[in-house]
């Protein structure tokens, strides 16, 4: 089986689109592609050193980011990382008007959804990142 | 490092997405943020010590921080000091109620084991935002949050998170030597030693000059402009507060 797609959400914790970025990572690594993909703490990117930078080696990332300050892309480059696709939620939003999220410790039913949505178009890259990986 | 007015703590969870301990740090940090103390503390993501700018990460040196971790890595407290400052406190969720993550639930969805530790740590910081802040009076000092209830004060409407994200620290952009420079925690210092009665003499600038430097970086070779932007507009403070 071809490397796993690293899956790294932002840890936002003030606004309603980090809790789609995190709810929308665990979508994706355990409901849609849990052989494909694995969930990376950002916090652990955060100390860098050694353990972040074994971590991403020589792995593929989709970032999901909160907001336009895109931690988690820059944290992942700034460890080292290959960040292949770096998703925004406001950007998602934007597509999904209809879905406005609200709630950060509980998601509302919108903010699932657009979770849920987000989550759709992270597997369709986690698909293309695998299908570019030739076979051994 | 001076003492400026500590009117909010901080506090910053570790919100590890892969275990269900990160998940209570993040839920103890947003029930303190949004029920219980909602008045007394502002927050910051983490990852925004390495990804943001200076007024990030000078989060720490501005306010009393609170570090809520996960685990034992502590990357919340270890990030905290790495990039900003030492935490005042640092509380891992397993420290006083070992149990295993099993026990818990999963990270995405916690079980009611679970969310009864949410609900003790976040009594847990909330203690320790009245210790830091000194809102002891209606308490019984040494009885520790079991006795006195932080939940007694708890907001029956909640309100949302108090996020940090590149608005919290207050700074100010002076001309310097012909260009543009932003300095953190001018606007503190200048009320603070407005406040303490300071005239902006040469004894006020050595001193105004030390709490600067603190949160900012100045080399060598700016000093003698710094000190002159600094006291000018120290002066035009001191008379417009007058």
């Amino acid at each position: 089986m071809s490397k796993r797609v690293l899956i790294v959400p932002c840890s936002g914790i003030g606004k309603s689109y980090g809790t789609v970025a995190r709810e929308g990572a665990y979508v994706v690594t355990e409901d849609l592609c849990p052989e494909q993909t694995k969930l990376v703490p950002l916090a652990l990117l955060v100390l860098g050193g050694d353990e972040a930078r074994s971590t991403m080696a020589g792995a593929k990332a989709i970032t999901i980011d909160g907001c336009k300050l895109t931690c988690a892309a820059k944290v992942v480059a700034e460890s080292g990382g290959t960040v292949a696709h770096a998703m925004d939620v406001p950007n998602v939003f934007r597509r999904h008007r209809d879905l406005k999220p609200s709630g950060i410790a509980e998601l509302d039913e919108n903010g699932h959804k657009l979770a849920r949505v987000l989550a759709e178009e992270v597997r369709v890259l986690v698909d293309g990142i695998q299908e570019e990986v030739p076979h051994a | 490092m001076p003492e400026l007015p500590k009117s909010k703590v901080g506090i910053i969870a570790c919100s590890g997405e892969e275990t269900p301990e990160g998940t209570i740090t993040r839920l103890a940090a947003l029930k303190v943020l949004e029920s219980l103390r909602p008045h007394e503390t502002v927050t910051i993501c983490l990852p925004l010590f390495l990804a943001g700018g200076e007024g990030d990460r000078a989060f720490a040196r501005l306010h009393p921080t609170i570090a809520v971790d996960g685990c034992e890595k502590r990357c919340a407290a270890r990030g905290t000091e790495m990039y900003s400052a030492k935490p005042a406190v640092s509380i891992v969720v397993t420290d006083g109620a070992p149990a295993e993550s099993s026990g818990l639930g999963s990270a995405r969805k916690l079980n009611e084991r679970g969310k009864h530790l949410v609900s003790e740590v976040a009594d847990q910081i909330a203690w320790h935002v009245d210790e830091l802040l000194d809102l002891k009076r209606d308490r019984d000092r040494g009885r520790g949050p079991q006795v006195d209830g932080p939940e007694s004060r708890e907001e029956t409407k909640p309100r949302q998170a108090a996020c940090s994200c590149g608005s919290g620290i207050p700074m100010q952009t002076l001309q310097i030597a012909g260009r543009e420079v932003t300095l953190i925690a001018l606007p503190l210092l200048f009320a603070q030693f407005r406040r303490a009665g300071r005239l902006p003499d040469d004894a006020t600038k050595v001193e105004l000059m030390r709490a600067v430097k603190v949160y900012n970086s100045i080399s060598n070779a700016d000093v003698t402009s710094y000190e002159q932007a600094i006291m000018r507009e120290y002066s035009a403070f001191c008379a417009r507060s007058h």
